[in-house]
């Protein structure tokens, strides 16, 4: 098992490293230019001349006009810093500065990075704990009326749009029903503490995670559903019941070891796509989350904040995929044993 | 797949669909080929016959719709914003016309109507706000107690005034279209009781009034409408011709949306107002001021104002950019003429009608009935014609409304569903094929070459599907610059979502390639010294065909919905191309959601038909082929 999660992480390590430069590619694309706007100020006080002299004299200085690769490695923090002369990039926990905000990288992205880690951790509990048991009920009750029923309508989840999934729950859950609020984080002005400010935000935060939760019971309740059927069809489960096992014990503990692997690769692509479905849903309703501010920085072409925002995507995502091998390791022992 | 061994030939599947004629039908039972069991399999699904279906006449309609409903990008109109779903603009009451008609005032979107029992009718689309309704009218007038004399409807208020000069206003009145008051002139005029009224006409946001005695009165709003007539020519100002008196020498005004001009006792136009540099005024042909030419009529469009004189000849003056100088031949003189918000109509001394001007709702295009009917009466206003003829019928012309609304441009929302429709699916359709052919090449490389050059492929493979998928189309939309129009814009979008959505289809691909050269039949072939091309041809592609087109059917929902939601973020296609992705970016917010549902809900509502239908199709297609997955 050691060595497995050792070549794991190796792995991850050499990815985030050829993704981070890959993103890094991709937003040199992005019109942008800090030392133009670092000068922007002086440019009525100075000459035509003197002002391009002193821009020419700031892009060597800050090293705009080196190789994309030298450039990459002072950002990352493999290389030292053309000013300062010391390492200072992503690894040592400089993500940049924000030319949007006019503050660091870091600061501008620590609150919404709260919130919408807040939104995803509580819409994946709330997704799975739903959806699992509904895909085992279904399972257990193939072709039955209310399991056709409920194939039906998830059909629809995985259909339609997140988007207009919510802007159907705003219309009859916030304007019709008036259970919850239309946007917003949390009740303005508010003065709660603790427990009760935590209880304002998931009431805010309730009807993004239904809608979540509706667009994630089409696809992962349908697979649930589909590998414990192909597990129930199994002659072990056979021989189970055939032994007298209680059909409780057959379904958890038999067919459901068996159906979890399948489910397990499965919350991999999951997993990405809630955290980059968040984005939409965090636009719909109005959320300061990471997705929000990442289109406000594109549409500012803020490149080393979008670069910041698009790390912590990267890192979740190879999170995400680093925990799903080990949880790979930890439901299918053969995967111990040949890797 | 493991049942599906045999390649189905072209030949074979079509004898399979259509089998052969002959045979009987034991023999036609065993000989099923693979193909004939999936297209049979497929067609009992009534869901996926049902998917197929549904989306067949979808695809119909966004393909061949455009062609009758061309879509002009630059068009928007602010007077037809956020309109409900309708076609009854121009419906008049069946009370109204059995009690006949005595008078009709076309406004923008909405009718007014005196009937001869001097009852007023409303209708067509009357809302002016979520308080305001054209449709609520003084109680006393609908009940035909009071004696109107004139009505007139404007954008968004309505005046009636009865013999006894009393004032009615309905609609709204934010900038005082109703404070009547608020015209000394006119108040001195209502306090002597010597007033007698010759016309009323109701204007964008102002009221305008003219007395027998040619004296012109104007309320309202005082910013955007020149209120108030000059009592004298110009001399300060150069004008080389002597001085005249406009009040009390008034004949007619026509009003356009923010201004107007008046027809003089003496046969004469002239622009009465402050501006004057409006190109009424400054484009006011030299003929019609110095009495050259003797005018009988006049009538104002939004930006222009026309004019007959008593040769007959048709003038048109203004800033009209909508068709309304391009004045047709006409079989005989005019004698009268009307105006509407872009168009033209006139009324020949034969009792023929002609419009011309913007046709896009057809307020040009008189109906031939018109042309042959006696017409005794002709109101025209807003996009609206009303001919009354002998018989007392009422032939209409113009726009009748919107079937799905309109929304915040004023832009017809089914023509934009329609053609939206089309160019989501191309780029769905495109990039779906984008993305299979990188990943069947790629896949197929990887499998066939294995080793090394696999190794290469899957790990690019997994950097690519391990980073989270919309972040990265965002940033690569957002690469793209300003400057390249929209069409390259959305072949660059096909393209973003086509190389970013190949991995599923390559990971498909190789591990099907892998599994079938395993299998012990093409290890059989290997040993009968089959070549190694002609079991990739005959055993191993026919496998991943069949599964391809599956994950092509999923995938092209899947491009949809991404292209969409791109759209919808303000990344994809941006407006003023219409996808159905975009068209619901305006929506977000709970005002356009409540008040305006038309704007999201029908877009909204294709769309996801569409997309359940194109998965109804792909699991029906999943089901069809492999009979194990029965139900799953």
């Amino acid at each position: 098992m050691a060595k497995y999660i050792a070549k794991r992480l190796v792995y991850i390590v050499l990815v985030f490293f050829v993704a981070s430069f890959l993103m890094y590619c991709l937003f040199s694309l992005i019109p942008s230019d800090p030392a133009r706007s670092q000068l922007e100020g002086l440019k009525q006080s100075l000459k035509p001349e003197a002002y391009q002299q002193m821009y020419q004299q700031l892009r060597e200085r800050m090293g705009l006009d080196d190789p994309l690769v030298v450039r990459y490695a002072r950002w990352i923090g493999c290389m030292p810093d053309k000013q300062t002369g010391e390492l200072d990039g992503v690894l040592q926990g400089n993500f940049g500065y924000s030319l949007m905000r006019q503050k660091d990288c870091l600061e501008v992205i620590k609150t919404p990075m709260a919130n919408t880690i807040l939104l995803n951790v509580f819409s994946t509990i709330l997704t799975l704990l739903v959806t699992i048991p509904l895909g085992i009920w279904c399972a257990v009750h193939k072709g039955r009326k209310l399991d056709q029923g409920v194939q039906a309508f998830t059909i629809l989840g995985y259909s339609l749009p997140q988007y207009i999934i919510a802007l159907i729950f705003i219309y009859v859950f916030a304007v019709l029903l008036r259970w919850f609020p239309v946007n917003g984080a949390a009740t303005p002005g508010n003065p709660y503490t603790g427990l009760r400010a935590l209880l304002d935000r998931l009431y805010y935060m309730a009807l993004p995670m239904l809608v979540a939760l509706f667009g994630a019971l089409g696809g992962m309740s349908r697979y649930v559903r589909a590998s414990m059927i192909e597990a129930l069809s199994m002659d072990c489960i056979r021989t189970a019941r055939a032994k007298g096992v209680r059909e409780r014990v057959v379904i958890y503990s038999h067919a459901w070891r068996n159906a979890l692997l399948p489910v397990v690769t499965s919350i991999i692509g999951w997993f990405l796509s809630v955290f980059s479905g968040s984005v939409v849903l965090e636009n719909v309703f109005g959320l300061n989350g990471m997705g929000s501010l990442y289109i406000k920085a594109l549409n500012a072409s803020d490149a080393e904040l979008c670069l910041a925002i698009q790390m912590f995507y990267t890192v979740v995502a190879l999170l995400g995929n680093l925990i799903t091998d080990l949880a790979y390791g930890i439901v299918d022992p053969r995967i111990r044993v040949n890797r | 797949m493991g049942n599906q061994k045999k390649a189905p030939r072209f030949s074979g599947i079509l004898k399979g669909m259509f089998g052969t004629g002959e045979g009987n039908f034991l023999e036609e039972e065993a000989l099923q080929s693979p193909a004939r069991v999936t297209v049979r399999s497929f067609f009992s699904r009534p869901t996926a016959v049902f998917g197929l279906v549904v989306f067949v006449l979808i695809f119909l309609l966004v393909m061949i719709g455009p062609r009758y409903m061309p879509i002009d990008l630059g068009h928007s109109d602010s007077n037809l914003a956020n309109i409900a779903p309708g076609c009854h603009m121009m419906d008049i009451p069946g009370e109204m016309l059995d009690e006949g008609i005595a008078d009709i005032a076309a406004g923008q979107t909405y009718g007014v109507g005196l009937s001869n029992a001097g009852k007023i009718y409303t209708w067509g689309y009357t809302r002016v706000s979520n308080a305001i309704d054209l449709r609520d009218v003084p109680e006393e007038l609908t009940t035909g107690g009071v004696n109107v004399r004139h009505m007139a409807a404007g954008n968004d208020h309505a005046v009636a005034i009865d013999r006894d000069n009393q004032f009615y206003f309905w609609g709204s009145n934010r900038l005082n279209q109703h404070m009547y008051q608020s015209n000394a002139e006119l108040n001195r005029a209502l306090l002597l009781g010597n007033l007698e009224i010759k016309q009323l006409e109701a204007g964008n946001q102002f009221t305008a009034l003219l007395d027998t005695k040619g004296n012109l009165y104007l309320w309202g709003n005082a910013s955007n409408a020149d209120l108030g007539c000059r009592q004298s020519e110009r001399e300060t100002e150069g004008m080389d011709h002597a001085p005249r008196t406009f009040q009390g020498n008034i004949e007619k005004i026509a009003v356009t949306s923010n201004a107007y001009v008046c027809l003089l006792k003496d046969g004469t136009v002239a622009y009465t107002g402050y501006q004057k540099d409006s190109p009424l005024n400054a484009n006011l042909p030299a003929q019609l001021q110095n009495g050259s030419v003797k005018v009988v009529d006049i009538a104002a469009s939004s930006q222009c104002a026309a004019a007959v004189d008593d040769t007959g000849r048709v003038w048109v003056w203004g800033a009209g950019t909508r068709g309304e100088k391009d004045v047709p031949e006409m079989a005989d003189h005019p004698v009268k003429i009307y105006g509407g918000r872009y168009h033209f109509t006139a009324l020949l001394q034969n009792g023929g009608v002609v419009s011309w001007g913007d046709n896009m709702y057809g307020q040009a295009a008189v109906p031939a009935s018109v042309q042959e009917g006696q017409i005794v009466n002709l109101f025209c206003g807003g996009y609206q014609n009303y001919a009354v003829t002998a018989r007392g019928e009422v032939k209409t012309w113009g726009l009748k409304g919107f079937l799905c609304g309109t929304d915040e441009q004023g832009r017809d929302i089914l023509s934009r569903i329609v053609n939206g429709g089309k160019i989501t699916m191309t780029v769905g359709g495109i990039a779906v094929v984008i993305a299979t052919l990188i990943g069947v090449i790629l896949g197929g490389a990887a499998g066939y070459f294995g080793g090394k050059t696999d190794l290469i492929i899957s790990r690019a493979a997994e950097v690519i599907g391990g980073m989270p998928f919309l972040p990265f189309a965002l940033i690569l939309s957002a690469a793209i610059p300003k400057e390249v129009s929209n069409t390259q814009r959305m072949y660059i979008i096909m393209v973003v979502l086509g190389a970013l959505s190949w991995v599923s289809t390559f990971r498909l691909v190789r591990a099907q390639i892998f599994s079938q050269r395993e299998q012990e039949y093409v290890t059989a072939a290997k040993a009968l010294g089959v070549k190694e091309s002609a079991i990739l041809r005959r055993h191993i592609l026919p496998n991943v065909m069949s599964v391809l087109l599956v994950s092509v059917t999923l995938d092209f929902a899947t491009c949809m919905l991404t292209e969409s939601t791109l759209s919808y973020l303000g990344f994809g296609i941006t407006a003023p191309t219409p996808t159905w992705g975009n068209m619901l970016n305006t929506c977000n917010d709970s005002i356009v959601i409540q008040q305006y549902w038309w704007r999201w809900v029908f877009p909204a509502a294709i769309f996801g038909l569409c997309t359940v239908c194109i998965n109804l199709i792909g699991d029906g297609l999943r089901d069809a082929m492999d009979p194990r997955s029965n139900g799953r």
